[in-house]
């Protein structure tokens, strides 16, 4: 087994508001990892550190075993850490394929554009049925498929999703989810950030508990979706 | 009557082509980094005597002149983006009002130490063009034409190519190009750098039928400015709709009115406009 990306005892924040304090966390290849817990807790602040859009105030980030801590974002992009943002922040005046485009911009991308489309169209038919439509007039649930799409044309290393299900209905969200499950079971490494923690616990292999900034608890999703005080805080049992 | 009104509408119209063209630049920026280019006119005016000292001193043809200043005029336009606008891109609007403004200045100030403030004029003529009751001049005609011209490669350009779309991605949305590995920074400099050529270009191909000062630059700014509220600020193709707009315009009131009316004809339009629809005719976003 071997780790992908490494966060050693990061705190971060904004300005003086500190909201991170000494997280650790490790994604291992192939796995889906998953990072819960409620609104406001830190768990964005931790992906904008990891990309490379905060710097981290202490502690350091390890990719493929290359300390980044330093590095800026779009160097971590070109070496396959890429992010799903919240709010999916779409080209919304450009259309599907030109979206998908532009997800393939990076050096690294370019060569595999046609592969990763291919992929892409596979997972969801429907991007490609709407290939020549403006992004911003899809449905939400059409917008969250081509956000995680354009992420995979930039031929990730490691796959990180903000809040995939927000906003979306139930049946849109599980059928996101059983994608993930999909890439995951094709060797891709998630890093899946979720308030929906139910469902995420119940698809990943590994889960994190963040809370007030720091990880409240970690372990195989099966135990920590069984253990009695995460059943208490946060899936209402 | 009818006769005359026809003539004056084309020519006004085929001014507004050019018109056009130069406010596609300045709607180009804006569009793409949201700053409002004060050095716009004083660019034309670059343009303009460029064009000018090409074809006084080294005798080339007017348009073969514009053609070479098209690439100076996108490294000029680099320059400006590296030195005054790229440390205010996120700062808030006044600071890069100020910054451009401060570029006019400096080229205004040059310009008029290096050519006073005299009238210029490219000596040129390519004839007249009869068609009908309509007899166009040549230059006219052909700077229409170049205009669209310029305004097609744009599209293409923007619509078919890497960097193209790369800066419409910046422009739609500056933090998932960066997510995406797209280099902003560069795509920012390029658009500069072409809003800043469509600005020059335009103000050559006036010099083929227009005597010009090194302030000259600042009225056809104003025009920009009203075309781009007509069109849509962001939208070169508005830009160019605008531009006919305000062409045909200028070519019809002097037929009702004193000439000297139709700068207070179209800055009243102009404050409608920004009344009644302030997102400008073809309604881009702003």
């Amino acid at each position: 087994m071997s780790t992908v990306l490494e966060i050693q005892n990061v705190s971060s924040g904004y300005g003086e508001v500190q909201i991170l304090w000494g997280v650790s966390l490790r994604l291992e290849a192939g796995k889906l990892t998953t990072l819960v817990g409620s609104n406001g807790v830190g768990k964005t602040t931790l992906l904008r550190t990891v990309t490379g859009l905060i710097r981290p105030w202490e502690g350091k980030i390890f990719f493929q075993g290359r300390d980044i801590t330093r590095l800026p974002p779009h160097t971590r992009a070109d070496m396959g850490l890429v992010l799903v943002p919240e709010g999916r922040q779409l080209f919304t005046d450009m259309s599907v394929a030109e979206n998908l485009e532009m997800g393939a911009f990076s050096r690294r991308a370019l060569p595999h554009r046609q592969r990763n489309l291919e992929r892409v169209f596979d997972l969801f038919p429907r991007l490609k049925e709407r290939m020549y439509q403006k992004a911003g007039t899809l449905s939400g649930g059409e917008q969250q498929m081509l956000a995680v799409a354009r992420g995979l044309m930039a031929e990730p290393e490691v796959l990180m999703i903000d809040e995939l299900s927000l906003g979306l209905s139930p049946i849109l969200s599980l059928n996101l989810f059983e994608t993930l499950r999909r890439l995951r079971a094709e060797g891709l490494t998630i890093l899946l950030v979720e308030q929906n923690i139910h469902m995420a616990l119940a698809i990943s292999d590994y889960a994190y508990v963040l809370n007030e900034g720091r990880i409240w608890m970690e372990g195989p999703a099966r135990q920590v979706a069984a253990n009695e005080a995460v059943k208490q805080a946060y899936l209402g049992v | 009557m009818l006769a005359q009104i026809l003539a004056s509408l084309v020519d006004g119209i085929l001014l507004g082509f050019v018109y056009g063209l130069a406010a596609m630049g300045l709607s180009l920026i804006w569009g793409v980094m949201r700053v409002i280019n004060l050095s716009h006119g004083a660019i034309m005016a670059l343009g303009m005597f460029g064009t000018y000292l090409l074809f006084t001193h080294l005798g080339l043809n007017p348009y073969l002149a514009i053609l070479l200043m098209a690439p100076a005029s996108l490294l000029f336009g680099f320059l400006v983006y590296g030195v005054a606008v790229h440390r205010i891109i996120n700062a808030p609007y006044l600071s890069s009002l100020l910054a451009t403004f401060a570029v006019n200045m400096m080229v205004i100030g040059i310009g008029t130490a290096v050519f006073t403030t005299s009238l210029y004029n490219v000596d040129f003529s390519l004839g007249t063009v009869r068609a009908g009751v309509l007899a166009l001049p040549g230059t006219r005609l052909t700077a229409a034409l170049a205009a669209l011209l310029i305004t097609a490669a744009l599209y293409l350009f923007l619509y078919r190519t890497r960097p193209g779309k790369a800066i419409r991605a910046v422009a739609n949305n500056r933090a998932a190009a960066e997510l995406m590995s797209i280099p902003s920074a560069q795509v920012l400099a390029l658009s500069f750098g072409i809003g800043t050529m469509l600005a020059a270009l335009a103000g050559g191909l006036i010099t083929t039928f227009f005597p010009f000062t090194i302030l000259s630059g600042s009225g056809y700014q104003s025009k920009s400015f009203v075309i781009c509220v007509l069109g849509g600020l962001g939208n070169p193709l508005g830009a160019l709709l605008g531009g006919l707009i305000l062409g045909a315009m200028e070519g019809l009131i002097p037929i009702a009115l004193p000439v000297s009316w139709v700068p207070v004809v179209e800055f009243t339009l102009f404050v409608l406009i920004l009344l009644i629809r302030p997102s400008g005719l073809l309604g881009a976003r702003t």
